[in-house]
């Protein structure tokens, strides 16, 4: 089988806190249309992994590429622009503005109002406003199905639905590359089923085709959604490959679940 | 076509949903409001409460750079006395010493304060808080109490004080003379101002603004590059505070630096404390709050001193600690000024007689 093109690659990247190693040498690729998922038990640097892509924390060692190009001394603004857009693990959202003016804030790189026009308004400004308002209304908030939610106030919402406004907000921006970190974490049965269809529906229909890296701890989602796993463990990657394999590796069980039962389930 | 229900108004385009006056009552209302602010009041009004408006006005425009630093971006400062300095002395060395017509010179005035207003913005790429309330207030004293006071001040050997008796600014034919010029002056210059502000909220530059203040991090990820937008919030804080300096020339016998002390810079925090922050409403009402209650306690002192007659030496003593009281107060009481009390009253009117969604 022919494999698509690597849209992101990590080459050896190390980040250290003081003394802290949270990655000692991570390096892996992931491909144009998958969705590859990061797991590992709590503090292996999954999180601290997304930062570094995106470019919240920078890296002592290693390279980050994005379509071929190095981004490793980019701004996280820079690659926002470039096409990399994450939600957060604890919804990051504006929580005082509205739904509709957090997912308007998607659409910042992609607006071109300048000090003049803003000013002035009528004339371009509202012209581009009203063109961002009808692509925010029409593709994204009808496909997560939070149109009714537009004009409440955000820190007012369930959690479940501020999980889902704050993916409204990273696909406003239209990514390339969307990392979800723990997209589902806090939510229950049905609201996990409903994220679990949005992600697949932004991965697989051509209208969005957006490579996801996925860093989450519900196994089922993980295993059901992802194309390829990696699993990170004190800073290290010790396994990568489908979710079949990886649900067999000893490593990644011995890891999880510690030496003896390790042992038990070879046995 | 818009829909008015029994349960609300339902807009059916996205340009009705995103006006800045809904409906029909809202429109009246404001249209009516322009048409006594600028046609009936000027004609009513005696010297005395043009004049008292002119202070108003001149607070709003104050208060509006500090509204957009501290309201919408976030960036708190002490010191924006001295952009509205840098305007009014740039407007007023121009037209004093080199003749520039008062509208050009105006012009020089917001771009000069909002260049200067930049300059010291400049730390807010690195530091927050406390750290950036101590450079603005650096601002403050570096360009009132240093560069102006020691070296424009010198300019064309007037002394201390710039001379501009009425009737040395004009624009065009128009020569301004009377309080009631003045107060066409002002209205125009806050109608304009409140004008920009509020689209400048509406549009992806104030939207980038307000993500900084409540959450850079998020901002940043969202490709928002937050030292360009600060750099761009204290930049038009600048020039309000230059419209501000440069129309206050118009109301002045004489500029001196001491128009433009420390505690003006503080005053005007006060202002949008009070008045609420993050919105138009709150510098209004809290320029119109903390004017007219001055003022008030200025007439009741007045009216008293016969009887007390240690009052009158001691009202400037009684002005600062109203000035301190109104804030505590307003912090205990509310905390969201004036402008959140007017939105409570609004939407009680509005839900009135059923009082629950």
């Amino acid at each position: 089988m022919d494999s698509p093109p690597v849209i992101l690659q990590v080459e050896g990247i190390f980040l250290t806190f003081g003394g802290v190693m949270a990655l000692n040498g991570v390096s892996l690729a992931v491909r144009h249309g998958e969705i590859f998922s990061i797991i590992g038990p709590n503090g292996a640097g999954k999180t601290s992994l997304l930062n570094c892509i995106n470019g919240l924390y920078r890296p002592q060692r290693g390279r980050i590429l994005f379509n071929g190009q190095d981004i490793t001394r980019l701004p996280a603004h820079r690659r926002a622009r470039m096409g990399i857009a994450r939600t957060f693990q604890k919804t990051e959202l504006f929580k005082n503005m509205t739904v509709l003016d957090n997912v308007r804030l998607g659409r910042h790189i992609h607006m071109k109002t300048n000090l003049l026009d803003a000013l002035i308004y009528w004339g371009r400004a509202e012209w581009e406003e009203l063109a961002h308002r009808a692509f925010i209304e029409e593709e994204i908030l009808d496909l997560l199905e939070i149109g009714h939610l537009r004009h409440r106030v955000v820190g007012m919402l369930p959690y479940g639905l501020q999980k889902r406004v704050d993916l409204a907000r990273a696909l406003a921006l239209e990514p390339r590359l969307l990392l979800l970190d723990e997209p589902m974490a806090g939510l229950n049965l049905e609201e996990v089923e409903d994220m679990a269809r949005f992600i697949l529906e932004i991965n697989e229909n051509p209208r969005w085709g957006v490579t996801c890296v996925l860093v989450e701890h519900d196994m089922g989602v993980v295993m059901d959604l992802s194309h390829r796993v990696a699993v990170l463990n004190f800073g290290n990657k010790i396994a990568e490959g489908p979710p079949e394999e990886i649900q067999n590796n000893p490593v990644v069980i011995q890891a999880y679940l510690g030496e003896e039962a390790a042992y038990a389930t070879r046995r | 076509m818009r829909m008015r229900l029994p349960s609300g108004v339902f807009y059916q385009t996205y340009r009705q949903d995103q006006a800045l006056w809904p409906t029909t009552f809202v429109k009246l209302r404001m249209w009516g409001l322009l048409v006594f602010l600028f046609v009936i009041f000027p004609q009513i009004a005696s010297p005395y409460w043009l004049s008292l408006a002119n202070l108003v006005g001149y607070t709003i425009l104050s208060a509006m750079g500090v509204q957009l630093l501290i309201g919408y971006t976030g960036q708190v400062t002490l010191g924006h006395a001295a952009f509205i300095a840098a305007g009014a002395y740039t407007c007023a060395v121009l037209v004093l010493q080199y003749h520039v017509p008062y509208p050009l010179a105006f012009l020089a005035a917001m771009i000069v304060a909002g260049l200067w207003s930049m300059l010291f913005g400049l730390p807010s790429a690195r530091v927050k808080g406390f750290y950036l309330i101590m450079t603005t207030m650096a601002a403050q004293f570096i360009t009132v109490d240093f560069i102006i006071t020691q070296y424009v001040s010198r300019i064309g050997e007037r002394g201390h004080s710039f001379s501009l008796p009425p009737g040395t600014l004009s624009i065009g034919p128009w020569v301004i003379q009377s309080d009631r010029d003045i107060y066409y002056l002002m209205i125009a210059l806050v109608t304009l101002s409140v004008l920009a502000m509020t689209n400048l909220a509406r549009t992806r530059i104030g939207r980038a603004w307000m993500a900084i203040r409540d959450h850079d991090i998020a901002a940043e990820a969202l490709g928002i590059n937050i030292v360009a937008y600060k750099l761009l919030a204290f930049f038009m804080a600048g020039v309000f505070g230059g419209v501000a300096g440069a129309f206050w020339i118009a109301n002045l016998y004489a500029v001196s630096p001491e128009h433009f002390t420390w505690s003006w810079s503080l005053w005007l925090v006060g202002v949008i404390l009070i008045g609420g922050l993050g919105s138009n409403y709150g510098t209004i009402f809290g320029s119109l709050f903390m004017t007219l209650v001055m003022e008030a306690l200025r007439n009741i002192v007045t009216w008293l001193t016969p009887f007390f007659p240690s009052l009158e030496t001691s009202f400037l003593f009684v002005k600062e600690a109203a000035f301190g009281l109104a804030i505590i107060l307003f912090l205990l009481y509310e905390p969201n000024g004036l402008a959140y009390r007017w939105w409570q009253i609004k939407n009680y009117i509005h839900l009135w007689p059923f009082s629950y969604e």
